[in-house]
């Protein structure tokens, strides 16, 4: 790995050097929450941040966007579109890891065309975090990420020490040699001893070795039931999941009958819609059925990339109008009390 | 880049064949020579079915790959897509993707006994199966079909069903129909060959199949309505069949087709499966694994 040094007040030419790429978007501050948004300047963006509501996944896969045009009496043409290039500044590492672990699904045969291309056009630079009361990352093994960024930022105090992660970071550091500089041993020292304090913040812990076996094997727990009376089934912890990519796919035609659109849209395993086929059967006709399901799938392994279907983002949690904790949930399942 | 998998392609619409009050065969023709050439698939693959303007359906091929000339889709009016569906014209054009899923693995089964059990529309796709190993009869033992149908009126391909009961001899195949409810020519069918035709559901057949059903070299090739697995498979299990030589072909609810959407995901944590990817055909050992199979 590449190491370099950028001291704070150098961001602001990191910051020009990314426009150069593309467009830059970063966590922004709106409400009492974050949102990942177009910045114009290093000022709009909130770097020290603890999680935006909807992840970076919806720069890929647009919560509603046209795959098809539709022509009635013709058939169907695909909707081409401009690659546009994008800067994704200050993703954390359950973040990017969460993008691995969707390009394992949608980059697999037969890729994904529009995703693989908006993903080819996006720059990632990463920064370091502190966990807040949400965090489980650690235990999800996705607190460090190793690859999956161009740049990765971490915050040694008076200055960033970056790890370049590709050929197109290695380029913008280059354009910007003027700023930065070679990082010492004190400087690794520290970020060794950060990441050490880092790591005992953590106030969530899930136990993750056997936990496919266990989410999959008790399936008669009495824990599913317990918080699944309690679920409301608003699908919000599918919005907000960096790696939930469940889509619909509707068809619209404009008044005029002939012109129309195919749309995707992101879907909720929580519908009851979603394993619903003509003729009225529900594969999942419970609540119950579909909140098992979402957890079960949550613990299972995407075969791609090794890594859990959950990044321990703790966004699930964090905005259940329910209150219900995905952590809680599996260490119940566990037969820990909290 | 290749091709977009989520653009269909074009079809016309040449015949439709009445099967019952609802089920209708459908023969497509890709619009596009190159399309028509490239388009090549394995018994149980299935294709989705886009009406412009309406949406798009997943259904499963009802032709073997070794009979030449248009796709064949048996269609039950059931949904939106699916009513719409049936109210195309000869001449309409249609938007085809596929071929999608695993399909039955014809080469792996050679040199074994087929055992067909079909239960109403599942006999659609058990069809390219059945056509298959009819035109490569020398690539397997013998053929025994077991079909249960709700009542004459609504059993599809009821003359060939008919045809293999009362004619063995022309196909070398042992057929068995059963039917649930009272009608007169299949109660007559089945005072004619009360060996071969029953009252009832589907496994009431496996009484008179019994003295072809060799455990050691049979593969059983089931589709039904999802009720009908656990009780055919039970019957499989009692005579010794081996869980990997049990096939069955499953229906979820499906969008892309192409492991993408997530709806067809079944299966606990341990092993999530797409049905329209990694399927729709699954074995028993599958079924054992995978939570929620059947």
């Amino acid at each position: 790995m590449r190491y370099v040094k950028l001291p704070k007040e150098g961001l602001t030419k990191l910051f020009e050097a990314l426009e150069g790429f593309g467009e830059v978007h970063a966590p922004v501050k709106r409400g009492k929450t974050f949102v990942f948004a177009r910045v114009s300047s290093l000022s709009e963006a909130s770097l020290s941040y603890n999680r935006t509501m909807i992840p970076p996944k919806k720069y890929f896969v647009r919560p509603l966007e046209e795959i098809l045009k539709v022509k009635v009496s013709k058939g169907y043409e695909p909707v081409v579109e401009e690659p546009k290039r994008i800067v994704l500044l200050g993703l954390h590492a359950c973040d990017i890891n969460a993008l691995r672990v969707l390009d394992g699904v949608y980059l697999e045969e037969p890729e994904d065309p529009y995703y693989r291309s908006r993903r080819a056009n996006a720059f990632v630079v990463g920064i370091s975090c502190d966990p807040d009361e949400y965090c489980f990352c650690k235990s999800m093994g996705t607190d460090y990420v190793w690859t999956g960024f161009d740049l990765f930022l971490h915050d040694i105090g008076e200055a960033y020490l970056i790890r370049v992660g590709s050929a197109r970071g290695e380029a913008v550091v280059e354009s910007i040699k003027k700023v930065i500089g070679e990082p010492t041993n004190d400087d690794f020292v520290k970020l060794r001893d950060l990441e050490l304090k880092r790591s005992k913040m953590f106030k969530k812990e899930l136990n993750t070795s056997l936990l496919p076996d266990i989410a999959d094997a008790l399936y008669e727990s009495e824990v599913w039931t317990k918080f699944s009376d309690k679920c409301l089934a608003c699908g919000s912890c599918n919005l907000v999941c960096p790696t939930c990519r469940c889509y619909d796919v509707t068809e619209k035609v404009e008044l005029n009958l002939e012109e129309g659109v195919r749309l995707r849209r992101w879907d909720s395993c929580f519908m009851r819609s979603h394993a619903l086929v003509a003729g009225g059967l529900n594969f999942r006709p419970t609540r119950l059925d579909r909140f098992r399901h979402r957890y079960n799938c949550k613990s299972s392994i995407e075969p791609k990339t090794n890594m859990f279907f959950c990044v321990g983002c703790g966004r699930c949690s964090a905005f259940c109008p329910a209150g219900i904790d995905h952590v809680e949930v599996l260490n119940s399942l566990w037969g820990l009390a909290r | 880049m290749s091709a977009n998998p989520y653009l269909p392609k074009l079809a016309k619409l040449i015949e439709t064949v009445e099967m019952t009050a609802i089920e209708k065969l459908f023969k497509f023709q890709f619009v596009n020579e190159e399309d028509a050439k490239s388009f090549s698939y394995k018994p149980g693959q299935f294709v989705t079915v886009s009406v412009p303007g309406v949406g798009e359906s997943p259904i499963s091929i009802c032709k073997s790959p070794t009979r030449p000339g248009p796709l064949e889709l048996l269609i039950r009016r059931i949904g939106r897509v699916t009513n719409a569906i049936h109210k195309l014209k000869p001449g309409d054009v249609v938007g085809i993707r596929g071929p999608l899923g695993n399909g039955f693995p014809m080469e792996g089964m050679k040199g074994y006994d087929i055992l067909l059990i079909a239960g109403g529309l599942g006999i659609a796709p058990l069809m390219s199966v059945l056509q298959y190993v009819i035109d490569k009869r020398e690539d397997y033992g013998d053929v025994i079909l077991l079909y249960g149908v709700r009542s004459y009126q609504e059993a599809l391909f009821r003359d060939m069903a008919i045809d293999l009961i009362e004619h063995p001899e022309k196909t070398g195949i042992k057929a068995f129909l059963s039917f649930e409810r009272e009608d007169s020519v299949f109660s007559k069918l089945m005072e004619e060959h009360p060996r071969s035709v029953r009252k009832g559901v589907v496994t009431v057949l496996f009484e008179c199949a019994d003295p072809y059903i060799k455990p050691d070299k049979v593969c059983a090739v089931v589709c039904g309505p999802p009720v009908m697995y656990r009780f055919v498979l039970r019957e499989l299990v009692k005579r010794d069949v081996p869980p990997e030589r049990i096939y069955l072909t499953l229906e979820r609810r499906m969008k892309c087709g192409i492991g993408k959407c997530g709806h067809c995901v079944v299966g606990g944590a341990t092993a999530i499966r797409y049905v329209c990817k990694d399927g729709p055909v699954f074995t028993y050992s599958d079924v054992l694994a995978v939570r929620g199979l059947v």
